[in-house]
This record gives C-alpha cells, structure tokens and sequence, in this order.
C-alpha cells in the first residue's frame, strides 16, 4: 500500500511491513483505499464537525480564534489486552498522584522525612499554600486526571506527561467518536469497539456525590470564557453532562457559600467543575488581579459549603520536578512497583541528578522544572560551545527550576494524507475519573493526536497538529456478546438535556438584552446608510436631491459623519463627504460606523456563544466577515451590494430569533432588547429629523422627509397600500407612532415590551418588588401620551411627546439592569 | 477590586514614657497596641471580603495576652484561621451597603529580650547554607528551607547578588555578614514615603536607592536568599522612646517591617531591622511573618460597588504597669 516504514514503531504495520493482527478486521471494513471515497469521507466528517461547530482557539494568536477542529479518518487501533495494561498503569498512576496531592496539602511527611526534597514544593510556584490543610472529601484531590503516553519503539507505553490541574481533551474526544460512528458506521459496528458513554456517567455520578447538600444539588462548570482554548469543550461537556457552564462572574460568595446569580435570584452552588486554573479562581487569597475567579471562594471550600472539583492545588502533581521521585514513591506510597513507566527525567534540584544533566547535555531536552515557569525546551545537541556554557551557569544558579527529558521518538500511525495513508507521530490522552470511594475509571478511548510532520518530535494542537479517534476493541465476538442489558443507543453520544432553565445566569441574560439592542441598532444603521448611499448613486430615486438633506441631517445627528457635510447638495457630494460616508462604514474606529456596531454584535453573541444555535452563530459570523474593511476600496455601487448582503444577514438573525429560539426568560431578554432599541431608533430618528417643524417647511421639502421616514421606518408598502394617497404628515406619524399593528411602530414596541415585563420573574428576593411596576408605569404613561387627542397634530406637542419619551423609555433600561443583572444588593434567601 | 494596602505613615500619638517597663516574672515589657484602619469609600459598597493579617502572633520571645478584633459595621461573617506560617489570619466578609469599613486591632502583648548574639562566633554563612539539607527537629529542613526560595515579591537577581556579595564575603560568619548588610542598607539608602508604592517592583527601589521599611525588608530578604540562605519578611510595629537629646526613631509608631535571617541551628533566626540599622529588641512587636509582604499584608480586600477608596491608618503602642494600667 506503499505506506513507508521508519525505524520507529508503527501502530498498524510490524517492522516487517505486515498489517498488525488487530487492524484487519478495520481495514477490511474500510475496503480498497480509494482516494475518492476518502475523500468522500473527510467531506462528510468536516461537515459534520462543522455542523457541530467543533472549533478551538489558538492562544496569541488573533486569526486563530474558532479554528476548525482537524479529525483525521482512521482511529487509532488499541487491541483490548493492550488496553488492560494501559488502563491498570494509569489507574495506579491516579492513585499515587492523588496520594502524592493528600500529603503534600496535609501533614507533609514526605518533606518532613526527608523523602521528597522540600525544595519540590517550595520553590514551585504552582504550590497553593492558601488551601494546604484544606480538608476534602474523601481525600480526593485529583477527581480528573489525564496522561500524554508516547509508545516506545520497543511497543510499551510510556508516561509522557500529567494534567492535574483541570483535564482538558475528553469532550473532543467524545465529539470525535460522533463524527466517527457517522462517518464509518460499519468499521465502528464490526470492530466491537468500547463505548465511551458510560465513562461519562460515571463522570457525572462522581460530581453528584460531591455535593454537601443530597438534595436536588446544584452543579456548574467554571470556565475561564470564551477566549480559553477549550472553551468549545467547556460548553460540550456543560451541555453533555447536564449541568450549568458559569463565568467567575456568575458566581458570588455570601456567608462563606457559592451562589449563582440568576434571573431569580442568587442560588445556592454545590460542586464546581473546574475548568480554570487554580490561581486565577479566588482574587482574595490568590492572584490579587484575577477577573475570571470568585472573591472568597477559598473561604467557602474551608467552611466545607462547596467542592471545587480538580481540587484547587491539584495542578501541583504537573511538576516535572517530582516526577524522577515517583517510582520511590509508589513503592512508599501504595508498596508497590509503579507499573507504566514514565519518560526519564533528571531534576537538577538534586546534586546527582544535576551532575548527570551537565554531563549529558547533549542527549537531553531542558525544560522548566515547574509548569508555570514558562520557557521553550532548550535541545542540549542544538547548543553552541557559549551556548552550552551559558546554560550550565544558569542551571547552577537556580537549579531547581530546570529538569532534563531523554529525547523520545515518538511512535507512527496511519494519517490520510495527499491522497494516500502516511505514517507520523502520535502522543495519545487517555482521561480517568475517580469514583465516590477514591478508585479511579479509564475511559476506554482518547484523544490522539498526530504531528502533520513525518519528523516532528513535538505534537499538539496549538501548534497545528490533527487529531484522530481512538478505538479501544473490545475483543468480544458479537456473537459472544452477552446480552446486553439495554439496547445500545445506534449511535453515541446522546447529550443530556440542558440545566433548567432557572438557572439562566445574570450574566447571560444581561448578554442576550445587549446582543437584542446591537443587533437592531446595526439594523437601524444600516437602513440609514443605505438610503443614503442609494441617494448618492442614482440621481434618479425621484426626489433624489430633496431627499438627501435628511438623510445626511440624519447621519450627523446620529454621529456618523460631520455636521459640516450635511450642507453638501450636489448629487455624489463632494470628495470629503464620500469619505466620510465610506468610513461610517468600515471604519472600526469610528465609534459609530457599522464596522463597530458589528464588532458589538459579534462580541456580546460570543459571550453567549453557547445559548446561541450554531446556525445563529453562523450568521453572526457571516456579519462580522461581510462587515470588515474591504481589501480595496468599494465603489458606490458596489458598497450598496454590501449594504444589502449585511441587511440580509442582520434579518437572518432576527428571523432566527423569532423562529429558532425557545420561548424561555433569555429569549425574551433579547427581544426586550431589541424592542427597546427600536423604539429609541424611532424617537431618535423623528427628533433628529425635526419632525415637529415640519409643518413650517415647503411642502416638496415635507413630502421628501416623510418619504425618509416611511422608508427608514420599513413601512413605505404599508402605506402605499393602506392610503393610496400622496405622503401625508398625519398619516406618515399615525403609522410609525401610534400603530399598534405595524411593527415597526413605537406603540407596537410599547406593547411588546408591557407583555415582556408582565412575564419577568418576579417575586424573588433579587428583584425589588417595585421594579416591574416601575416599569409598567412608564410604559403605560408612554402608550397614553401617544393616544393623547391632539399629541400628532401641533408641533408642539410633538415635540414635548418626543422629548419627554427620549427620557423615559431609557429608565426601563436601567431598571431592568438594576433589578436582574448587577445583584450588588441581593441577597440570598 | 483587590486593594492590597500598604502599612503607611501616618500621624501617631506617641506612647507615654513608661515607669517600669517589665512584668512580674521578668519576661519582658507589656505594652498595649491599637491599630486602626478606616477605608471611607467614594460609593456605597454592596458587598465586600477582606483578608487581615492583624493579630500579633505568639513567639519563643513574644507572650500574646490578649488579641481583639473590632469591625465596623458589625460583618456578616468574621472568622479566623491558621494560615501556611503559623500566623492567625482572619476572613471578614460586609454584606450590607457600606461607605466605611473600621478596623481595629486592639492587642496586649509581652516582649522578652533578644537573646545574646555573638555574631563572630556564628557559622560561616557558606556552612550554614550547606547544612540547609541536614536540618532536623522542630526548625527542620522543610519549615526552614522554605523562606530561601522566590516569592510573589521577591526574587533573586544579579543586582541582589552583586549587592549581598560585599557583606557576604567567604567564610565570613553568617549572622556578621547579615548585620552588615543590614548596615549598609541603612546607609546606602534614604528613608522616602514618597518614593515608593506596594506596587514599585524591586529592582526600582535598587536603582534609586530610596523606599520604605518595607521595601528595605524585602531587600534584606533578596539579599540572602541571592546568597542561598533562608530569609523571611516579618509585620510588626515599633515602639518609639523619643529621650531628649536624641533623634526620633524613624517608622516611630506605625506598621512597621523587618527581615529575619536564618543563621544556622545554633542562632536560628535573627531578626534585623534595617530601616533602623538594629537587630530587632523589646520595641519590635511582631504581629506576622511570611516569604514577603504579599504573605502577610495587614489588610487585603475585594469590593463589589465602589469607585475608589481613602484610607487612614493609625497605630498606637503604649507600654503598660505590671499591674497593666497605662
């Protein structure tokens, strides 16, 4: 099959270019390696991953938010008697490195003894002194743990590394196996392989027992938000497992206890998933300049009222300084030789050790002795003479910061590329669980990940590798197969329903009200940009000329261009008036243009990302990409294609919103949103418009600015066909003010927004008893004073209405902010 | 936000001059000391966590008699640990709208003499670093080793080094070398409350030679560990005795810090002050100590709802009759 061979070991062929034993019943099931039928495949996994909106993100890097997640076509094989070894290496692994945590946080005997030099813990930063004595239940500090194995050429696995501080990887390892099943469901269905879901139970099962409280406890996962680099993950698993994914913002502490902030109150939280590291969790007694933590969290774990789950210092056990000290350790700890080896390491805290180091450079990688020492690994066999001698000084200086990894070569899997199976290097994540009573559960699969190059020695997703699904065969015979005692699912996984509905963070909701007002508030840009610019293009529009006057009186007013330019009458305006125009636009620093308003849009939906759907989230997307500066300038007409393709988009979202969104409190703090800021759109563009001295003006020059307000106002076919008459004052204000009906009037907002507040959770100590009725009131005095007899007819009184509606209609804005967003006073039932 | 705030200068009311200054069983002079922070903030604070490090913290030296907190408004919650250096440390948590937060640190405490110190009979400070990994008993290895590392202020550099290297000459006896270089700190650098902030990095307050106790603490603390001995940061206040004729002593009745040196089993740790170019006697009180200021700030909080904050700070130390009246 001309699949190349190195001196390494290769996962699916033996030295001699044979097929292994446990790969043929895959490859007959794959069939010919037809170079269209893959690539068949591939399409179909790319589109399901991208249907999934399966993405991660790329630290530093600003185009490398949302990347597509790569997933290469063929599993990674692991027969079954393998996989025993695997997994009773990584369970004792777990046990050791938890037993390692309970010391090193409680009576710390192995520093006292003189076992583990003192040095190990006090000179790693990652040593959390504000939780040591910290009692946790059932000892358990480590409750998710996984491990980087590399195969050895000689085909045994080897520990490559730890991750202790908060797992990441086993939700792109579930999603993998999705997409897998799908793609190749008959290699999936004869290959007998072990099903992943009930790892995840388990998983579940293990938060649950946590709890202090039995009943009905509260669960959240704590993510550090969007920008993570998991953070897709972050929202799988929250969705997967069923439980609450919260921002450090989310969360406060009152009376030494963990509450939610949500729409209804603050809710009591009893177990936290952690997904932040340790130092960043609680601003008081860790690092004073966190905003991602929760102040007197540490507090609330030492009164025993919540369970922060890896616990927090766990991240510890991710020293390399430790790890040469492990097999001794083992034997101390459980009595027992440390099955799995792991990759040899010399810690130069050690005076041996350093020797050794020094003397062998040149087969060594250095590295940081901590993880929070963050420096590239130096290969000894790269260093000049100077280079050499430069690093052995700084070694001497501070020797406990630097360890020294033997080079490993990494083993080989078949990787579909060019057309054709390739061999290249895989490290592979295999992630464990504890159970309620300390033993530890492997989930029967992981996340392998391969190089893109034959050569590379160092493998991971930041630096744009693949990843590949790992099959772990269970070696049964289907007809050998116990009957089961449920059928299984046809295809896994089924996430779980969502956390309920109640538990709708402030946060979010605060989110979702603002994305509503963006959204619109493009929209209503937009409209005004287009209008202009048609007026610009096509001398033609009958009315052209008297037309624009408004348009370009408008635009100042809504601050887009400069008051100077709206005297500019000549058909195509002037040179500074075109530029301006086009930087109202594109232009992200222009606080007004369309560009930024988008950048609003686009950064409030990515802070909701996962209550958005992904279609929604794909047309957000589509806005932000339509809305950045064109690499050449744009000609008018082209600018108005523009234009249109952003409207389309904007009505996408709200058409979604309408359709695809369930009727729940987040819902409806969107259109809250969107109704406030339509009904300011309106008033701001009748007064900026002077609607009231209207009647002063010639009627030519009455007809073009109604015309602009029935156009900018949607309502131009409405009506056409309700008065079939000329444009009209009465008429025009009639149906964008007082119409209830036409939904792009001001009282049909009115309206709207009445049945929202009605609806709002009331009745809760977060919410002042007087918010909702507050609000009512406004709104009511609001739709009244619009059917006052005379409010449309004098400019007069329009202009008190309008002037007195610009300041009302912004207080409900501010109530609703003060009553369910901000929590400062609230406090817990 | 965080407000980590810093022992300050402020105006003090001097202690009166005391009759007799030791106790019935000669331990030590008792004095009484009152420590009062008050935070007026700009807006209502909805909710509030605070961290204080403000009870003096019993020693081989120091007898603590009586220790009270007292918080204005009363908190919701107000309860006290050990923390990671044996110091009592003290969580407060305000749930009601405040604009001012009080705290007073009220404490009666007993200060027992430096014991004799000959420093030239001290180890060479080249044993005692090379003895670190042999420590056994109470002041074993693992408690001792710990203050030798970098911590969240301090950390070694060439610039410490080079400095440390002129007091710590070869097989120069660790507890001389630390009294000179407590020495030269004293005459190297100018004591200037407007120089620096908790926040002014180390290697700033080397350049231009002037800082507060505190960051003078923190260079004898860099100091010695550049060197590879154990140095730890300690929290306290000084009794002033102004006798006529003699210069008042600086960092007279506030918050006031100092570094301890470890010198090997024998000494133990010696505590200098180098803001007064003194080994720290019965007018140091010590409340905490830790690897640096960060470990033990006196007051560290997080507020929810205020713009800004002015804060007042006031220490009294009046010595006290046997019988305890003042």
């Amino acid at each position: 099959m001309g699949y190349g061979r190195g001196e390494v070991y290769d996962e699916m062929v033996t030295g001699q270019g044979r097929l292994r034993p446990h790969w043929q019943t895959f490859m007959g099931t794959l069939g010919p390696l037809d170079p269209e039928l893959m690539a068949e495949r591939w399409e179909e996994a790319r589109r399901l991953l991208h249907q999934n909106g399966v993405t991660y993100n790329i630290y530093g890097d600003p185009k490398g938010m949302e990347r597509p997640w790569p997933l290469d076509m063929v599993p990674l094989l692991i027969p079954s008697h393998e996989w025993k070894a695997v997994e009773s290496g990584l369970i004792q692994r777990a046990t050791l490195l938890n037993a390692v945590l309970a010391d090193i946080y409680g009576p710390q005997t192995l520093t006292r003894s003189g076992r583990l030099s003192p040095a190990v813990i006090h000179a790693d930063p990652g040593f959390r002194r504000a939780v040591h004595g910290i009692a946790v239940p059932n000892d358990i500090h480590l409750h998710f743990y996984a491990a980087d194995l590399a195969r050895a050429p000689d085909g045994r696995w080897w520990v490559l590394s730890d991750r202790t501080q908060a797992p990441s990887g086993s939700g792109y390892a579930l999603e993998n196996r999705a997409v897998m099943a799908k793609v190749l469901p008959d290699s999936f269905r004869h290959c007998q392989v072990e099903r992943l879901s009930p790892f995840f139970e388990a998983y579940k099962e293990t938060l649950l027992s946590l709890s202090p409280r039995r009943d009905q406890p509260r669960i959240v996962l704590l993510t550090p938000g969007p920008y993570n680099e998991t953070y897709f993950e972050h929202v799988y698993l929250a969705r997967y497992l069923g439980i609450t994914l919260v921002e450090g913002a989310d969360l406060t502490v009152r009376d030494r206890q963990v509450y939610l902030k949500t729409l209804s109150g603050l809710e009591p939280v009893d177990v936290i998933l952690r997904r932040l590291d340790a130092d960043f969790a609680d601003p008081l007694e860790l690092r004073a300049d966190s905003s991602l933590g929760v102040a007197g969290l540490i507090e609330a774990v030492r009164a025993g009222n919540v369970v922060v789950a890896n616990a927090l210092g766990s991240g510890f056990m991710e020293s390399m300084a430790v790890k040469p000290s492990l097999p001794m350790l083992c034997r101390h700890l459980l009595g027992e030789e440390l099955k799995m080896p792991g990759v040899a390491v010399w810690w130069c805290g050690n005076d041996d050790e350093r020797a050794y180091v020094i003397e062998h450079l040149d087969g060594l990688v250095v590295k940081p002795a901590f993880p929070s020492l963050s420096f590239e690994p130096i290969f000894g066999a790269d260093l000049s003479a100077g280079e050499r001698a430069a690093l052995v000084e700084r070694i001497k200086a501070r020797p406990w910061c630097y360890v020294a990894q033997e080079r490993l070569a990494l083993s080989t899997a078949p990787v579909w590329q060019g057309g054709r199976l390739q061999p290249r290097p895989l490290v592979l994540r295999v992630f464990l669980c504890a159970r309620p009573d300390g033993s530890y559960t492997v989930m029967p699969g992981g996340l392998t990940r391969v190089s893109t190059e034959s050569g590379k020695l160092v493998v991971s997703m930041q630096r744009g590798g693949g990843s590949k699904d790992t099959w772990i065969l269970s070696g049964r015979r289907a007809e050998a197969t116990p009957a089961m005692p449920r059928p299984q699912p046809a295809q896994e996984p089924q996430p779980a329903p969502k956390a309920a509905s109640a538990d709708l963070p402030s946060r979010v909701a605060d989110s979702l009200y603002w994305l509503g007002r963006y959204a619109e508030r493009s929209e209503g840009t937009v409209r005004l940009l287009r209008s202009t610019h048609s007026r610009l293009t096509d001398g033609n529009v009958p009315g052209a000329s008297l037309q624009l006057r408004p348009l370009l009186h408008l635009m100042a007013w809504e601050g887009m261009i400069p008051w100077d330019l709206t005297r500019v009458t000549a058909l195509g305006g002037g040179r500074a008036l075109r530029a301006a125009l086009y930087s109202s636009v594109v232009d992200p620093d222009h606080p007004n243009s369309l560009r930024a308003q988008v950048q609003r849009v686009h950064r409030t939906a990515y802070s909701v990302r996962d209550r958005l759907s992904l279609d929604m989230w794909r047309v957000v997307t589509m806005l932000e990409r339509q809305s950045q500066p064109p690499p050449h300038k744009l000609d008018a007409a082209a600018m108005l294609l523009r234009l249109d393709d952003l409207m389309t988009c904007l009505a996408a979202i709200a058409g979604l919103e309408q359709e695809s969104m369930t009727r729940g409190q987040g819902w409806r703090f969107l259109d809250i949103g969107r109704r406030i800021e339509r009904a300011l759109h309106i008033i701001s563009v009748m007064r900026g418009i002077q609607v009231h001295a209207l009647d002063r003006q010639d009627e030519p020059v009455q007809v073009a600015t109604l015309s602009v307000l029935l156009e900018l106002g949607e309502s131009v076919m409405t009506y056409r066909s309700r008065y079939l008459t000329s444009v009209r004052r009465r008429p025009v204000l009639e149906l964008l003010l007082a119409d209830e009906s036409n939904p792009r009037a001001l009282d049909f907002q009115l309206a709207a927004l009445e049945r929202h507040v009605a609806a709002l959770p009331s009745g809760s100590q977060a919410v002042p008893g007087d918010t909702a009725a507050s609000a009512r009131s406004i709104l009511g005095a609001a739709r009244a004073s619009l059917r006052a007899p005379d409010a449309l007819d004098s400019g007069a009184a329009l202009h008190t209405l309008l002037d007195s509606l610009a300041l009302s209609l912004p207080e409900i804005s501010n109530l609703l902010t003060h009553a369910y967003f901000s929590h400062a006073f609230a406090r817990p039932a | 936000m965080p407000s980590p705030d810093r022992p300050d200068l402020s105006p003090t009311i001097a202690g009166a001059a005391p009759a007799d200054e030791h106790s019935g069983d000669g331990f030590g002079v008792r004095f009484r000391v009152r420590h009062t922070t008050r935070y007026d903030y700009a807006e209502d604070v909805s909710v509030s966590h605070h961290l204080l490090h403000l009870t003096a913290r019993p020693h081989p030296r120091q007898r603590v008699r009586r220790c009270a907190l007292t918080i204005l408004p009363g908190p919701a919650v107000q309860s006290s640990h050990t923390d990671y250096f044996g110091n009592t440390v003290t969580y407060v948590a305000m749930q009601e709208p405040h604009r001012q937060l009080v705290v007073t640190a009220e404490s009666e405490v007993e200060v027992g003499p430096p014991p004799t110190l000959d420093a030239a009979l001290t180890p060479s400070w080249e044993h005692v670093r090379d003895a670190l990994g042999g420590l056994t008993g109470p002041e074993d290895g693992a408690e001792v080793v710990q203050y030798r590392f970098d911590s969240t202020l301090v950390a070694a550099s060439p610039t410490l080094q080079d400095y440390a290297a002129l007091s710590f000459t070869p097989g120069r006896p660790a507890a001389e070398a630390a009294l000179d270089l407590m020495q030269r700190i004293h005459d190297d650098f100018t004591f200037d409350p407007t120089a620096t902030t908790i926040a002014t990095p180390m290697a700033e307050v080397m350049r231009h030679r002037r800082g507060v106790c505190q960051d003078f603490a923190h260079i004898v603390v860099g100091c010695v560990r550049a060197v590879g001995l154990p140095a730890r940061y300690v929290s306290g206040y000084l009794r002033t005795l102004p006798p006529p004729g003699r210069p008042r002593l600086v960092g007279a009745d506030v918050s006031h810090a100092w570094a301890s040196v470890w010198c090997g089993a024998e000494a133990g740790w010696i505590d200098v002050c180098p803001t007064n170019a003194r080994r720290a006697d019965q007018d140091f009180i010590t409340i905490a100590w830790g690897r640096d200021y960060d470990d033990v700030s006196p007051a560290r909080g997080v507020l929810m709802g205020a713009a800004g904050h002015t804060l007042s700070v006031s220490v009294d130390v009046e010595p006290l009759e046997e019988d305890g009246a003042p």
